[in-house]
């Protein structure tokens, strides 16, 4: 493993990363476009891909854009649409094979280039303005998105536990938007928001696969027509929020299973120094199947299938999630809080140690196997400002002790206890 | 140890059959760092019903061979995640209609890994006590699945194809049915599934395969297994219509999600018939309803579907069946206007452009899922149970016909064999 398998460049607004290898059977593509979080801007950005997504100036119509996609093999296109730190990131990923598998007369990656850059940068339009047809499409497409985050009831409690969470701050803004924006939004009003997204956004375009960065860089110069301006930098997340006494949200909805979901503040954040440590915290806590939720909720006591923490690094956020009977939530949060005072009070084995250090730095070596999740790693650094590879967090990882967990554990603060329950069961 | 040349997509495999019957694959992927595996028996939920050499035929209990995969990861001096996790392993387990893996994924101490795997599946140790344990959680996981709205349009779609064929019954069961399981059950299915000769090993990474078989060939003739049993299933007979034209339930859902398929009535005859029938199925299915078909956007246009329209075919040497739906606003009026489009496009047939097209997008998307190593060794492993090899796919996509696809599609939709499941708000 070296340092940084990327090399840099830049083209306009627009930072290059090239990873260039033989290693694997397409070119992975990945472009991410961040702005601040912010309730002005949350819908219009979350509607923009969609709408970019259904045709650009040479291929206008979506039958016709789809077909272009199967013609270069099938290629993989999409976008998700998320939050990281403060900023709402929308990241469009490409993934064309490699045209030495396929009898191919043009070049799978410049065409790829082509079709990013044209899907970005030069979207279908009418008098000037996104299509009418698309933007009332694709309105009701996202409004849907939106009520359904409902379905899934194991999101759903993670989603309203942090938005209890974070009610006063941008973080609580669902990154696909407000249901209450998309009213009032018309192919103009969007079409202006978008040329302003793309005058602001920090724009990273990741290409990993048998390429270079002269042949990156030669092919985005071209295909990507950006406003003028150069690349800034991502601006830092709030990390830290005072919290006085846990509040506890009790939610009903028609459910068989309860969730209970609570949310702690660590007030570390990716660029921290603590970071790794805080890593250690969570995967001794609740990452792992080896950890203290699993083993007390589900293994000893049977009170869930799952049981687990996960950490939100950007934000220094570390979510609890469990699936309980409605009638066992004082057993199971009496557990859950056991824990964390035993973390707080360094009751951490070797063997919890080892075992944690073992299975995150499988993990940060097993990355290498992905280009998408190699890009992901580099894309951290770019949004944090803080540099860190791979091997850098291994080494960091091997030599955090239970002194520097603890000293996490104490900056640890439990925020909010989440309770999602049945109806029938609240009468029993 | 036989090699396998796979010059097309650019693969060797390493192949052999041990003396006590254990299917061993290698597949080496270099400048890998991860090393996967997966260690599978033909034993799914389907083989409910079996006689062991010549025993009379037992009829076990619904969720038993998920109830075992669940118990195989206790051991006599405890929890092998512990194991698994203080060599840097990654490990799980899933159990689907005709098979139960276990699997690891780590970079490091791969022979420890490997040896780990190969000890516990073939170490049970059930209890009365920790049977019973497991119930808790495996309940908790049922209820779990129950307020998921995919998974219940999915299996009620299934039931509602099927009148006998083990196929309809939940992979986990039920509660009920999962509270009558003992140890003694346990054992039996045990005995009867997981002989070596009833599975196969697939290891693939970056690793040296003579080293590999090596390991593999000491661990095992350090056991002793019994003879090779022989195992008979019974399938009883179904017949040809389907067992419920409608499945309604009820949950609490943002949209109706419907699901409608068509039941095979012709069952393969051989393995190769088998897979032509998959590629086959899967290239009409795509070039009808994937997102780059007429009728696809016109669905759209119409907003009769999302984004979260799609389809399966699912299909073995006793059942056969293809899934098309999603969420909508109106099941009827979706059913009607598909079935109207279906009819127009079964008279025409696909043209040549189109055909062409989509086996051009289903070969790229072939291709894309052998960057995956995990994806590798399953796909790999479920087409072996079948009698067919994964790596034959390419060949078979680059020779179907479109008279071929044309046929398929005249065979597959036929109105009397089509099911429909919704499931939806309350009405009340």
């Amino acid at each position: 493993m070296t340092a940084t398998p990327f090399e840099r460049s830049q083209t306009g607004r627009m930072r290059l990363h090239v990873m260039p290898t033989k290693r694997f059977k397409t070119f992975a593509i990945s472009l991410y476009a961040g702005i601040p979080l912010a309730e002005s801007t949350v819908t219009n950005t979350a509607l923009t891909p969609f709408v970019l997504r259904r045709g650009t100036q040479s291929t206008p119509e979506t039958l016709a854009f789809r077909e272009r996609l199967d013609n270069l093999y099938g290629a993989g296109f999409g976008f998700d649409i998320y939050k990281r730190g403060d900023s709402q990131i929308v990241q469009f990923r490409l993934d064309v094979i490699n045209d030495q598998f396929v009898s191919s007369s043009t070049s799978l990656l410049a065409a790829a280039l082509q079709l990013l850059g044209e899907v970005v940068t030069d979207p279908a339009l009418e008098s000037s303005v996104f299509r009418s047809k698309y933007v009332a499409a694709e309105k009701v497409t996202l409004q849907k998105r939106l009520e359904a985050i409902i379905n899934d009831k194991i999101r759903y409690a993670a989603e309203r536990c942090l938005a209890e969470m974070c009610r006063n701050e941008p973080y609580r803004l669902h990154a696909l938007g407000r249901l209450e924006d998309l009213p009032e939004i018309t192919p103009s009003s969007l079409y202006t928001a978008y040329e302003s997204w793309l005058g602001q956004a920090e724009l990273d375009l990741y290409v990993a696969g048998d390429t270079s960065l002269e042949e990156v860089q030669q092919l985005a110069s071209k295909t990507f027509r950006l406003p003028p301006g150069d690349g800034t930098a991502y601006t830092k997340p709030e990390i830290s929020q005072p919290v006085n006494e846990p509040r506890t949200v009790t939610e009903t909805l028609d459910v068989s299973q309860g969730k209970l979901n609570m949310g702690l503040r660590t007030n570390i954040g990716y660029a921290d120094d603590g970071y790794p440590a805080l890593l250690m915290y969570n995967g001794i806590l609740g990452g792992y199947p080896h950890s203290k939720l699993f083993l007390n909720v589900r293994e000893k006591a049977s009170l869930a299938y799952y049981a687990a923490s996960r950490l939100d690094g950007h934000k220094g956020i570390c979510t609890i999630q469990s699936g309980i009977e409605v009638a066992n939530f004082d057993q199971a949060k009496k557990i859950i809080l056991e824990q964390l005072e035993s973390m707080r009070a360094g009751q951490i084995t070797e063997l919890e140690l080892s075992q944690t250090r073992a299975m995150i730095g499988n993990q940060l070596r097993e990355m290498q196997d992905s280009a998408f999740e190699m890009i992901a790693f580099d894309f951290n650094a770019i949004l944090s400002g803080k540099t860190r590879t791979a091997d850098e967090l291994i080494t960091s990882i091997e030599s955090a002790g239970v002194e520097d967990i603890v000293r996490v554990a104490e900056k640890v603060e439990l925020d909010t206890i989440y309770f999602l329950r049945g109806k029938e069961a609240q009468q029993a | 140890m036989k090699t396998l040349n796979y010059p097309l997509v650019q693969e060797t495999l390493y192949h052999e059959v041990l003396p006590n019957g254990l299917s061993v694959y290698i597949l080496p992927k270099k400048g890998f760092q991860k090393t996967y595996a997966t260690f599978t028996t033909r034993f799914g939920s389907v083989d409910n019903t079996f006689a062991l050499d010549g025993e009379q035929p037992v009829r076990v209990e619904d969720g038993i061979a998920h109830f075992l995969e669940h118990k195989m990861f206790e051991e006599p001096h405890g929890d092998i995640f512990a194991t698994f996790a203080s060599q840097g392993a990654s490990a799980n387990a899933f159990t689907s209609f005709d098979r139960t893996a276990y699997l690891f994924s780590a970079t490091e101490q791969i022979p420890a890994n490997l040896t780990t795997l190969l000890d516990f599946v073939q170490n049970p140790y059930f209890t009365d006590e920790n049977v019973e344990k497991e119930k808790g959680i495996i309940e908790q996981e049922i209820n779990m699945y129950k307020d998921n709205p995919d998974w219940r349009v999915y299996t009620g779609l299934i039931d509602a194809l099927y009148h006998k064929h083990p196929v309809h019954i939940d992979i986990a069961g039920s509660v009920e049915s999962i509270r009558r399981i003992t140890k003694e059950s346990l054992y039996q299915c045990y005995r009867t599934f997981y002989h070596p000769s009833n599975m196969l090993l697939f290891v693939v990474g970056g690793v040296n395969p003579d080293e590999i078989m090596e390991l593999v060939r000491r661990n095992q003739e350090g056991k002793t297994f019994g003879e090779s049993p022989n195992i008979t299933r019974t399938v009883e007979t179904e017949p040809e219509q389907v067992k419920l034209e409608v499945k309604r339930s009820e949950l609490a859902v943002s949209l109706p999600k419907v699901l409608f398929g068509f039941k095979e009535t012709v069952l393969p005859a051989d393995s190769k018939e088998l897979l032509e029938k998959e590629v086959s199925s899967k290239l009409m299915l795509e070039a009808l309803l994937g997102p780059s078909s007429r009728l696809y956007q016109q669905l759209y246009d119409d907003d009769l579907i999302s984004d979260s329209f799609g389809y399966e075919y699912n299909s073995s040497g006793s059942y056969g069946f293809s899934l098309i739906g999603g969420d909508t606003k109106d099941p009827e009026a979706l059913l009607s206007a598909i079935r109207s489009s279906l009819e127009a496009a079964l008279e025409e047939g696909l043209n040549a452009e189109d055909f062409e097209r989509i086996r051009r997008k289903r070969i790229g998307s072939y291709l894309r899922m052998l960057n995956s190593p995990e994806a590798i060794a399953n796909e790999f492993t479920r087409y072996k149970f079948r009698g067919s090899d994964l790596f034959d796919l390419l060949p078979l996509y680059e020779s179907v016909s479109l008279e071929q696809v044309n046929e398929r599609m005249r065979d597959h939709f036929n109105w009397d064999q089509m099911a429909v499941s919704i499931v939806d708000r309350p009405t009340s």
